[in-house]
């Protein structure tokens, strides 16, 4: 509980030391809450504390526009719907879902997933919407809150019509196995859902496959991944990247000492369906998001405490970047020109995608963005 | 503005207002009838003093203090302190834990947080220890539906467990229901012959006066005499009139309340400074455990205290713990039955007996040249004790030799977290070199302190500088403040990885070691039971 508390002001004065070396935004530049965006500029939408989403203009790289949300902040987790015009948060504490209308920055769409008092369900970044625009997908993991007692209820995925309305109730739900994280459509309406391995979720049936094995992946002489995913970064080029990292032992006397460490990342091309699961460097240090260059299906990025590049046919860090501080979470303009790290504190990182130079930063009001999933796309 | 978390006001409280507000007398009736007004709300009543969940359940004081405490911040319960005070008492002795029940995980309650744990049960030390501290677990007893409970009410109030490292890459739930509860159910049964057989035991009886002796890391040994009076049943007075090695006082006055029979909890104010005490007296005429600073927990002593008046005679400590060849010095002996001759091994002459006092006995000894190296007896009356005689210190250890101080202050929720080091002298046995088996520990010996990087990283983020100051002449680092600092690389904050370096001088030769200094950053969430 200490550490919401502390972090906005923390956010606070670490942005009184930015400003001194980063252009601010003056506050003239910034558009009214209801002011439209403009059809097919480019934009990038992040959330931060209190509770609120910005609008970035990632051709000026400018601070658009604030829209409010209702409830309290967190996670931040976003999807920006195929009209490009609708954002979907999942916050309040990861037990409901608004969806905004940039345009107007007016509520759109709300669930929130219990409608008892009794039973308290979240959703553990696992969010989505049709490729039509018309449903919202969401894993309900509720827990029945008994007077001196709780108990686990089994996980399920919910399905919600995006015109419900501002009390939205599911219109499907369907069991699901525990564990899953982000969830992204593919063009043919599948659904893929990161848990235990990447399924692929028929939303009319509730039938699915194993679309890419990772806990249970059958690669001799590598260990069972690790997979750790809290962001579904909607990429320009279509894919739905989850990075992992594993062991690769020599032999099948499986030494830890000798094994190389790798970094990798599974990939489902969101257009095709089709999907790959491709070691990209050894362990040098951690990365929270990663993402494949739009311009080239052979350069890869990760960040954390540094942005970092790789040539995944030669499996080498070509170029890494110091930071001013971590960053969480990457995306990257349709040209694949511009990298923009989102994240941590209260400023968005831009970088150059070629040289890994430092472009600037945009500072945002209000406070830290936290695990907030940054989202470009063009209206 | 300095914000308190919840938690730790309420345990203040609990050990604060305790003895000011208990009417032993009428305590079992008073926290049956807070049962009947507070808890049920939630809970079922089964019988006339069982109730779902709280009946079935064996802790701590600290154990139950944090359960209840835990139902007023998370849950709504209102209730006074002094009605929380009532109810920790009673369900302590009530529902407490047998003294074998605690050992091994007595470290916790007496806020040694620098422990680190091992445990030999993987599944134990991934499922449970992962997130808080193991002993946690093993300072409580419950039926396999209890534990349960106690997974599902994980899981419910923490919803990301199952995705956390050491989670995310198996079946986390069912494994925590399926193979842990069963393994815990064992391992930590409700029922227990040991809790039976303290329940009907005569407890040994605290009152009276104690010998006891410490050394407080950054300041050194003491001694002196714990006063112990009963003012209400469980319910104790305390005066301790001691001295530090230097002559310094170290006195002061407080209360207690004893949980269980033997679970000795005291607040004490010493020398001007609010003092905690987690002691057992489960053994009859000892009392064992640590006694720290409230606002400071991180500084405190290994007490121990011998009840005087036993006919037994016995030696808690000799003061200082070690004496030089060809060197002359006073030695305080303390302990109990310190009566009659003083006989000590060949090459120690007794040159004073200085004072004579069955509890403390003040000698001054000289050894000779041409004595060994290594334990020598000193003998008063019945009583025996060793002192360690040495030529020249051989090599140092620093103590502990890794340790982990916290950034704190600054507005921050925490103050900062010191780190006080010692420098254990060793020399080198018959054999003449150091670091070999016939090694004789000496004792701890006051030792010049500095801080150096630790590794490259540690040089190139210039650790030293910012992540605090080593007192040289204590061995105690205090750290810098917490928060981002602009001045760092990626405005980190001001944590650091440091090598602890101690130097003794011997006869014009220097000795040194090191050891390793974490300084990392707050300790967000500091219940009773880390």
């Amino acid at each position: 509980m200490n550490i919401t508390k502390i972090k906005p002001s923390l956010a606070i004065r670490l942005n009184t030391a930015l400003l001194a070396i980063a252009a601010g935004v003056a506050p003239s530049f910034v558009q009214a809450a209801d002011a439209p965006l403009k059809s097919g500029n480019e934009y990038m939408v992040v959330a931060n504390y209190p509770n609120q989403i910005n609008v970035i203009d990632v051709v000026t790289d400018k601070l658009f526009k604030t829209c409010k949300v209702p409830g309290a902040f967190g996670p931040g987790v976003m999807q920006v719907a195929p009209d490009n015009k609708t954002a979907y948060i999942l916050s309040n504490h990861y037990e409901d879902i608004y969806g905004i209308n940039l345009d107007t920055c007016d509520v759109s769409f709300h669930t929130r997933f219990s409608s008892d008092p009794t039973v308290r369900t979240k959703s553990i970044f696992s969010m989505a919407i049709s490729p039509d625009g018309k449903e919202v997908y969401a894993i309900h993991n509720p827990t029945k809150l008994n007077t001196d007692h709780y108990r686990i209820q089994p996980t399920q995925l919910a399905v919600y019509s995006s015109d419900g309305g501002l009390d939205a109730k599911p219109i499907r739900t369907f069991p699901v196995p525990r564990q899953i994280t982000v969830m992204t459509t593919g063009a043919d309406g599948g659904l893929y859902m990161a848990g235990a391995d990447i399924y692929k979720f028929d939303v009319h049936t509730g039938k699915y496959t194993t679309a890419i094995a990772s806990r249970n992946w059958q690669r001799p002489l590598y260990a069972p991944p690790d997979v750790l995913n809290a962001w579904p970064i909607q990429t320009p080029s279509k894919d739905f990247t989850i990075l992992y990292t594993t062991a690769k032992f020599q032999d099948d006397s499986y030494n830890v000492d000798t094994a190389d460490w790798i970094y990798g990342f599974m990939n489902v091309n969101l257009e095709t369906g089709k999907t790959q699961t491709t070691d990209f460097g050894p362990i040098t240090e951690i990365y929270f998001t990663g993402m494949m260059s739009p311009k080239d299906p052979n350069i890869v990025f990760g960040v954390l405490n540094r942005l970092a590049k790789y040539d995944v046919k030669e499996k080498k860090l070509i170029k890494a970047a110091a930071l001013d501080h971590s960053y969480y979470c990457i995306a990257m303009n349709h040209d694949g020109s511009k990298i923009y790290l989102g994240g941590t504190f209260n400023d968005v990182a831009i970088y150059d995608a070629d040289s890994l130079e430092k472009l600037g930063n945009i500072q945002l009001p209000g406070g830290d963005m936290a695990i907030s999933t940054s989202q470009i796309f063009i209206r | 503005m300095k914000k308190t978390p919840p938690i730790v006001s309420l345990m203040s409280g609990l050990l604060t207002a305790a003895s000011l507000s208990f009417i032993p007398s009428a305590s079992a009736a008073d926290a049956q009838n807070i049962v009947q007004q507070k808890c049920l709300a939630c809970h079922v009543e089964e019988g006339k003093t069982s109730w779902s969940r709280i009946s079935h359940q064996r802790k701590t004081p600290e154990g139950w203090l944090m359960s209840i405490a835990r139902m007023q911040i998370m849950h709504g319960l209102k209730i006074s302190d002094d009605e929380r005070h009532t109810l920790v008492k009673y369900l302590a002795d009530r529902q407490g834990l047998a003294p074998s029940e605690t050992e091994g995980a007595r470290y916790a309650l007496e806020r040694r947080l620098n422990t680190s744990e091992s445990f030999e049960s993987q599944s134990f030390t991934e499922t449970c220890a992962r997130c808080h501290s193991g002993a946690r677990v093993l300072l409580q007893r419950r039926p396999a539906s209890e534990w349960e409970h106690l997974v599902h009410f994980h899981l419910g109030q923490w919803p990301t467990t199952e995705y956390q490292a050491m989670a995310r890459d198996r079946d986390w739930l069912d494994l925590a229901l399926n193979e842990m509860v069963p393994e815990l159910a064992a391992m930590l049964p409700l029922q227990s012959k040991s809790w039976d057989q303290w329940q009907k035991s005569v407890k040994p009886v605290v009152a009276g006066s104690w010998t006891f002796a410490g050394k407080m890391p950054g300041k050194g040994e003491m001694h002196g005499v714990m006063q112990v009076v009963e003012d209400n049943k469980d319910q104790f007075s305390i005066t301790l009139t001691g001295q530090y090695a230097d002559g310094s006082a170290f006195k002061g006055t407080g209360e207690a309340i004893l949980y269980t029979g033997y679970e000795w909890r005291a607040n004490l104010t010493v020398d001007g400074i609010s003092m905690r005490q987690v002691f057992s007296t489960a053994k009859t005429g000892e009392m064992q455990g640590r006694m720290f600073e409230r606002e400071h927990d991180e500084r405190g002593f290994d007490f121990s205290a011998l009840k005087q008046g036993s006919t037994q005679s016995s030696v808690i400590a000799i003061q200082p713990e070690y004496i030089k060849v060809g060197d002359t010095v006073e030695l305080s002996i303390v302990g109990t039955g310190l009566q009659g001759d003083v006989v000590l091994a060949e090459g120690l002459t007794l040159l004073k007996d200085v004072t004579s006092d069955q509890n403390k006995r003040v000698l001054q000894v000289k050894a000779s040249n041409s004595i060994a190296t290594g334990p020598k007896t000193i003998r008063i009356g019945k009583a025996t004790a060793d002192i360690t005689v040495y030529d020249h210190v051989a090599s140092l250890k620093v103590v502990p030799a890794f340790q982990v101080a916290r950034v704190g202050g600054n507005d921050s929720s925490t103050p900062k977290i010191e780190a006080a080091f010692e420098a254990e002298a060793w020399a080198a046995g018959t054999d003449g070199l150091a670091g070999t088996e016939d090694d004789v520990r000496i004792g701890f010996m006051p030792a010049t302190w500095s801080v150096e990087p630790f590794d490259a990283t540690s040089a190139a983020d210039n650790d030293v500088h910012f992540s605090g100051r080593m007192n040289a002449a204590s061995g105690v680092f205090t750290p810098a403040l917490a928060g981002p600092n602009p001045e760092r690389r990626m405005s980190t904050n001001n944590a650091g990885n440091l090598k602890v370096i101690a130097q003794v001088n011997d006869e014009g030769k220097s000795v040194t070691a090191d050891g390793q200094l974490i300084v990392t950053i707050q300790r967000w969430n500091n219940p009773p039971i880390p």
